[in-house]
């Protein structure tokens, strides 16, 4: 069987992988050690595996993974992590807004990408940016707060 | 499967050739189809790099939009909103923000379903579709580009290179709305577009186009029949509305009944049309 070689950068350091034409970049990242981007419905319909692929946050499980060949790929690792943890994923702690924390880095993704583009969401705004990530557990309302706790912060 | 990341148009053209090729772009329906077993290609062709296929522009008297636009995309153009609002609205409501960053006009026109979103205001608005293969170019009115449930006119080897509509212009009135059993992520109960343009108080062409009520996304001819030449009164909305439910054949699935469906019909369009024409809301 056919396998690509394909080269992206994840979270600013450069990988590569030999992949099949039909291997999601969802899984390839996860055969890369990214298991922080979740496997769920793989259908594009809950947000769990969502990924910056460009600066555009996408479901990594709609993409294949040769499609992302040269590209730059931020997951929530990339975005915080435990000794330098972005607003966001403070703010999300800090209001509750994890429980058994699966939906919680596409959550955080999705509302990176929603702040990078409007610093000063309504909650409507923020309502719509994460309408595309399935929680089922917080009921989102802390979710929600939470980002625009972060929003606020952010804006200084 | 094999892949093939094409570099022009003319490659895509001829990788396409080959038994079993399939395009992907934003793979939003060929990846979890591909994974699910639903579809099976011997080859993706990946276009998605292909920048010379998405563009907004206005060119001899129409909007042209490269088959690789995504909805985002639509939803951030100045020109769209101003010349298609009803296109403006459905990228609105499409999905949710992680798909329209990459879901195509293209491929949401060649997926067919009969719910396809961004259909029924392209159909109102006159659209044309436009195919290329390596034999030369066709255009295609979009009501004859839906031939059946999931089935187009697209012919093996063929690209849907871009989509083009009638701008609104500043003699012309639209309205759009959406049926989901959800605020966001929600394939449609009914959806439908119109677009008037006006001379005076006469209606010289209309446009009606339908989602979710028959195997195809649709227009009602007798629902746009009913408006031209006539004012937009009263009367002639509710013949339009009567007309366009007649048109409409739903079926029964799990997000509603065919005769929900057919009463929405009436009840989007007599509602749009009151909108476009600058009625108050019943």
């Amino acid at each position: 069987m056919e396998r690509y070689e394909v080269t992206f950068r994840v979270n600013g350091e450069a990988r590569r992988a030999s992949v099949r034409g039909q291997d999601t970049l969802l899984r390839v990242l996860r055969d890369l050690g990214h298991v922080e981007v979740k496997t769920s419905c793989e259908a594009g319909d809950c947000g769990a595996c969502a990924v910056l692929l460009d600066g555009e946050a996408v479901n990594a499980c709609l993409v294949f993974a040769a499609q992302a060949d040269g590209c730059e790929i931020v997951t929530v690792r990339g975005i915080g992590t435990e000794a330098n943890l972005h607003p966001i994923q403070r703010q999300i702690v800090e209001k509750g807004g994890v429980q058994c924390g699966f939906c919680t880095p596409g959550i955080v993704v999705a509302a990176k990408a929603l702040l990078d583009r409007n610093p000063s969401p309504s909650f409507e705004d923020i309502r719509r940016g994460l309408a595309g990530n399935l929680c089922r557990c917080t009921g989102y309302q802390k979710l929600f707060e939470a980002i625009a706790a972060a929003a606020e912060e952010m804006r200084g | 499967m094999d892949y093939v990341r094409a570099s022009s148009v003319e490659e895509a053209l001829q990788a396409a050739q080959a038994p079993g090729a399939a395009f992907v772009a934003g793979g939003t329906n060929l990846v979890p189809d591909i994974l699910f077993g639903r579809r099976s290609a011997a080859v993706a062709v990946d276009i998605s790099r292909l920048r010379e296929l998405r563009f907004i522009e206005e060119r001899e008297g129409r909007i042209r939009i490269g088959a690789l636009t995504t909805v985002t995309d639509l939803l951030e153009s100045a020109l769209i909103r101003r010349e298609a609002p009803p296109l403006c609205a459905s990228a609105f409501e499409f999905a949710g923000p992680l798909v329209r960053n990459r879901a195509t006009i293209g491929g949401n026109l060649l997926d067919a379903s009969p719910a396809a979103d961004l259909a029924p205001p392209l159909l109102a608005q006159d659209g044309e579709a436009e195919l290329r293969s390596a034999q030369g170019g066709r255009r295609v009115p979009l009501q004859d580009f839906f031939l059946g449930y999931r089935k187009t006119a697209i012919r093996p080897g063929e690209l849907l290179c871009a989509v083009s509509l009638r701008p609104l212009g500043p003699s012309g009135r639209s309205a759009y709305e959406k049926l989901q059993l959800r605020r966001a992520m929600a394939i449609s109960v009914v959806s439908a577009a119109v677009a008037l343009w006006m001379e005076g108080e006469t209606c010289r062409e209309a446009g009606i186009g339908m989602g979710a009520v028959a195997p195809v996304p649709c227009r009602s001819a007798a629902a746009e029949a009913a408006l031209r030449g006539r004012p937009v009164g009263e009367a002639e909305i509710g013949a339009a509305a009567a007309a366009a439910r007649e048109e409409a054949r739903p079926i029964d699935d799990v997000r509603a009944s065919a005769q929900y469906r057919k009463r929405m019909c009436e009840v989007l369009v007599r509602r749009l049309l009151r909108r476009a024409a600058g009625l108050p809301e019943r």
